[in-house]
């Protein structure tokens, strides 16, 4: 190798590297970019109302929380969530047969959110559900619990 | 009158039409024509051959980014104004109908089109050597074709918007490893809001018409540079070369046919320096070509008339459907999406991994790879009955998935034949 030939190398190398590094770094940030650093969404934790809200037998469906709110007289209250596990469309809770329907691909889920019918992969979400200081009910999206989960108040 | 002359003579530099090398001219020293040949064969211009399947799709494409830029005229992608704008577009806007009606049954239109227009490429065996990779640009745009409808179903911010989002965008997720990053980047958030339809306008006004304006450029090159369009399949030579025979029955010699034409190794573009790789012209063949204009002109002119007259007459008495208002609380029983997706659907309502991930993902890769399986060099059907078989059941079988998904689905995903009435479905 001559020295001609050396520096056709070694630059061609470094171009080559500065070229593929570049453009894998920007094209690192524009993925970055297109994630939002904030979400205005609604919190993931929230309180839904006083314990005294919320009747006695078929569940009380709380449309922008997407949640099912059970209450029973001697097991307490349970909250539901209303989006199938499939795809995410809204279920439906019938009291007629005690179970879930979803409209979307016919899911169908048990009293307890287990799957008994249809595509969905796994059981309906439960949350936890908390009495706040000032008496009220927090629900907590992040914290899946099981389904036998109740707060008695 | 010399000065209008000049004028005329700055901007067109060709000789009369009424001579052949006018003719000529008009083609190639216009950038616009110039993506025409100077000559065509009549044969391969004859619409039992093609269909004018390709000319129809990009027509309807033209209809499609005329009638949008329109639109966007007065659409304001915020899930507080957008299904106002459709009310706007409805009820105060001069043709606000009609024009939104075109741009939907042009989509429509194309979806069908591309889907034909593929489907006349595999039977006359058109995407085989020299065109296997025009093939694949097909493939791509027929792709982009379904996103662009995709990503407008979700712009009128109706119940069917909504929830045909949320579905496609959860069939996303199953994707593996980057499934979960993938529906937040499409989103903007975690579930179909604001962040969701400036994204999804994003795409459909700027990204995803950009790409296909690109690749329907290099279409079109390719069909130009594999030698321009197929030669129709009854055109085609057998197996069998015919032999000429010479001399005396005692002694006679076989000899070729074909063997002079041969000889000739020039395409349509009259002179290209090198061996062609495409079909060649023999001389009797060439008596068959005629200059495009105006002979191919007229007919794609006659085709344009034609899509545009049967958009507008169909926008004048059929409406675009708008549902009510985005609910989402409420999804509405059952929940389908537009036809062309119902396919898709119908396969996601029985697994959303294996129906809407792998099976689409095996389809495209099978559509993508068929140029370089196929190594049957025949284009005639007759050496090509397996492959015309396999395909056929293809098609069948994406048809018959829509066709259960549109007609035999009712509330719940529950099979009900069409002609079974539901009363007050299950809500």
């Amino acid at each position: 190798m001559n020295r001609r030939e050396f520096f056709k190398i070694s630059w061609g190398t470094v171009g080559l590297a500065a070229l593929v590094s570049g453009v894998g770094v920007s094209l690192a940030a524009v993925i970055r970019f297109l994630m939002p650093s904030v979400f205005y969404e609604p919190p993931q934790s929230f309180k839904i109302g006083e314990p005294g809200d919320f009747p006695f037998g078929p569940p009380t469906f709380l449309v922008d929380e997407k949640i099912f709110v059970f209450r029973d007289r001697e097991k307490g209250f349970a909250v539901a969530s209303a989006v199938c596990t499939h795809l995410g469309c809204t279920v439906a809770h019938f009291s007629s047969d005690q179970r879930f329907h979803c409209p979307c691909h016919g899911s169908v889920f048990a009293a307890d959110g287990s799957v008994q019918h249809g595509p969905a992969p796994r059981a309906l979400d439960w949350f936890e559900v908390t009495m706040a200081r000032d008496g009220k009910l927090l629900v907590n999206k992040d914290k899946v619990v099981p389904p036998n989960y109740r707060l008695m108040v | 009158m010399n000065l209008i002359r000049e004028i005329w003579q700055s901007i067109v530099r060709r000789d009369p039409l009424s001579t052949d090398k006018g003719k000529s001219e008009l083609v190639f020293l216009n950038v616009w024509l110039h993506i025409h040949p100077a000559k065509v064969k009549k044969e391969n211009m004859k619409f039992r051959h093609t269909f004018y399947l390709g000319f129809i799709t990009f027509f309807l494409f033209l209809i499609l980014l005329t009638t949008g830029i329109a639109l966007m005229v007065y659409y304001r992608p915020y899930p507080a104004q957008a299904y106002q704008d459709m009310k706007d577009l409805q009820f105060a806007v001069f043709m606000g109908t009609f024009l939104r009606n075109m741009h939907r049954w042009a989509a429509h239109g194309m979806v069908i089109c591309v889907f034909l227009h593929m489907c006349r490429v595999f039977y006359t065996g058109s995407y085989k050597k020299p065109r296997q990779f025009n093939w694949v640009i097909g493939v791509l745009l027929l792709l982009l074709t379904l996103s662009l409808s995709f990503t407008g179903y979700l712009l009128p911010w109706d119940q069917l918007a909504y929830w045909a989002i949320t579905v496609g965008t959860n069939i996303g997720s199953y994707a593996p490893l980057i499934g979960g990053q993938l529906r937040e980047l499409l989103l903007g958030g975690h579930s179909v809001g604001e962040g969701a339809l400036i994204r999804f306008y994003v795409l459909h006004v700027a990204v995803l018409p950009a790409a296909m304006i690109l690749l329907t450029i290099v279409h079109f090159w390719r069909v130009r540079k594999d030698g321009g369009l197929s030669r129709p399949v009854w055109k085609l030579k057998g197996k069998k070369e015919e032999l000429v025979v010479i001399g005396a029955p005692a002694v006679a010699v076989p000899m070729q046919a074909s063997a002079t034409s041969k000889d000739k190794t020039y395409g349509l573009m009259e002179v290209v320096s090198g061996k062609p790789i495409f079909e060649t012209v023999t001389p009797e063949e060439e008596e068959d070509t005629v200059f495009s204009y105006p002979y191919a002109f007229v007919r794609e002119a006659v085709v344009l008339m034609a899509t545009v007259t049967t958009i507008m007459t169909m926008s004048l008495f059929l409406n675009a459907p708008l549902e009510e208002l985005a609910n989402p609380a409420r999804t509405p029983n059952p929940a389908k999406a537009p036809w062309y997706f119902l396919g898709l659907q119908e396969l996601v309502s029985h697994s959303a991994f294996l129906g809407g991930v792998v099976a689409p993902a095996l389809m495209v890769l099978a559509l993508l790879a068929i140029p370089y399986l196929d190594r049957n060099p025949s284009r005639r059907p007759g050496d090509r009955k397996l492959i015309l078989w396999l395909f056929t059941i293809f098609v069948v079988a994406n048809l018959a998935l829509i066709i259960v998904g549109t007609f035999f689905r009712g509330p719940g995903w529950a099979l009900v034949p069409p002609w079974v009435h539901v009363v007050g479905g299950a809500e």
